[in-house]
């Protein structure tokens, strides 16, 4: 049976989380920034158009918000994550099946549903628009790495209007299309594996598409012949409905100033395990063994403290 | 808005997933700046009523930029 899958994500995720907010962010260049302002995570369209790159220090476009108004803002991941439940949930009605895949996107199981995919996709759009204030685009194709592609042409072909079918293609449009996109925009394919194929004459996605799977498994991996598959419209990749439980759970945060008393420290401490413990909760697990450190790093000092314990 | 019940300092409940019908309070967006108005469709005009004697009611022009970003659902009310 051929699958229906859709892949939905949230253009420009944090800044749109902000500007559901701040009206007067619309249509202005603003980037959010990492932890401690650090570097750029999140990018407008127009913050795009003036070259700024994903993951860029702040000092390096700093000169901008004089020279071109660009707005900057902290991140506010407690905003964020509240924003992605509710859009998860409002995407989770629209099918049977979801798997949540990161914070600004999941995938949706249409199959056996008899629907016109493109009206769907435009109706999810809308919703999640009228609802949270949250442009999305999505991508529907036969299997997860297709739906993955179709989002991609959905985000950077603008007359698609954010919703890209593979169905409403013939297969040799299907095959133009993939012959007009690099492989490196396949799910999967990183730096490393496109330098590769470079090599052996796979530059498009078509090409990739046409390799031969068992000489490309021999030569790489498994994960490639799925892939090759994939790319086949033969769906591999089933959704996972339930994420794994996490078995490290990490509670981190720098001090906006540094901390000189033992008594601040001790609380910092125990409200970063508060919140730890909590999110161990939420997976009902439990947990063998913890562990705190705390790092002071500037120019002249360095000190490190760590312990570790069994959990009574 | 005083003449819808709403009053300085009043907490809102905004439902994002209503249909900004004729009629209803929303929470409004003009030119950028969020605004609580009562929202009147009549042809192909819209206008924005404040419910309040002191101030005016906003037709929106051409060139203004409009966007509705909820619909009010309920009022809190410090007595």
């Amino acid at each position: 049976m051929s699958h229906d899958i859709a892949l939905v994500d949230g253009n420009n995720f944090y800044v749109s989380c902000e500007r559901a907010f701040n009206p007067a962010l619309e249509q202005r260049p603003v980037v959010v920034l990492s932890n401690n302002d650090g570097c750029v995570v999140s990018r407008s369209n127009e913050a795009k158009a003036l070259g700024i790159k994903m993951g860029v220090p702040y000092f390096e476009v700093k000169h901008l918000t004089k020279s071109h108004g660009l707005i900057w803002l902290s991140s506010n991941y407690t905003l964020y994550g509240d924003m992605s439940a509710r859009m998860m949930s409002i995407l989770g009605a629209f099918a049977p099946e979801q798997e949540i895949y990161s914070i600004d996107e999941c995938f949706l199981d249409f199959t056996g549903m008899v629907v016109d995919q493109i009206a769907r996709g435009r109706k999810m759009r809308a919703t999640v628009r009228q609802y949270i204030g949250i442009q999305t685009c999505v991508g529907i194709g036969p299997s997860k790495t297709m739906a993955k592609l179709a989002n991609h042409i959905a985000k950077k072909q603008p007359q698609f209007r954010g919703v890209f079918a593979w169905s409403a293609l013939t297969a040799t449009e299907q095959d133009a299309m993939m012959a007009g996109l690099e492989v490196g925009e396949v799910w999967g394919i990183g730096r490393r594996l496109n330098a590769q194929l470079d090599n052996l004459g796979i530059r498009s996605a078509l090409d990739l598409k046409q390799a031969d799977p068992a000489a490309m498994r021999r030569r790489f991996s498994v994960v490639m012949e799925r892939t090759i598959a994939e790319l086949n419209g033969v769906a591999c990749l089933d959704l996972e409905d339930v994420a794994p439980r996490k078995e490290q759970i990490m509670c981190s945060r720098s001090f906006g100033r540094p901390v000189t008393d033992l008594a601040d420290l001790k609380e910092a401490v125990m409200s970063y395990t508060v919140r730890a413990a909590a999110r161990m909760r939420e997976q009902s697990s439990a947990c063998h063994s913890r562990s705190s450190s705390s790092v002071a790093s500037n120019a002249d000092t360095s000190a490190r403290h760590k312990c570790r314990g069994p959990v009574s | 808005m005083i003449g819808a019940g709403i009053h300085n300092g009043d907490l809102l409940i905004v439902d994002r997933s209503l249909e900004p019908k004729s009629g209803r309070v929303v929470v409004a967006a003009l030119n950028d700046e969020l605004t609580v108005k009562r929202l009147h469709k009549r042809g192909g005009t819209i206008t924005l009523k404040a419910e309040n004697p002191a101030y005016p009611d906003i037709p929106v022009k051409d060139g203004h930029e409009l966007r509705i970003c909820g619909v009010v659902a309920y009022v809190v009310h410090v007595p």
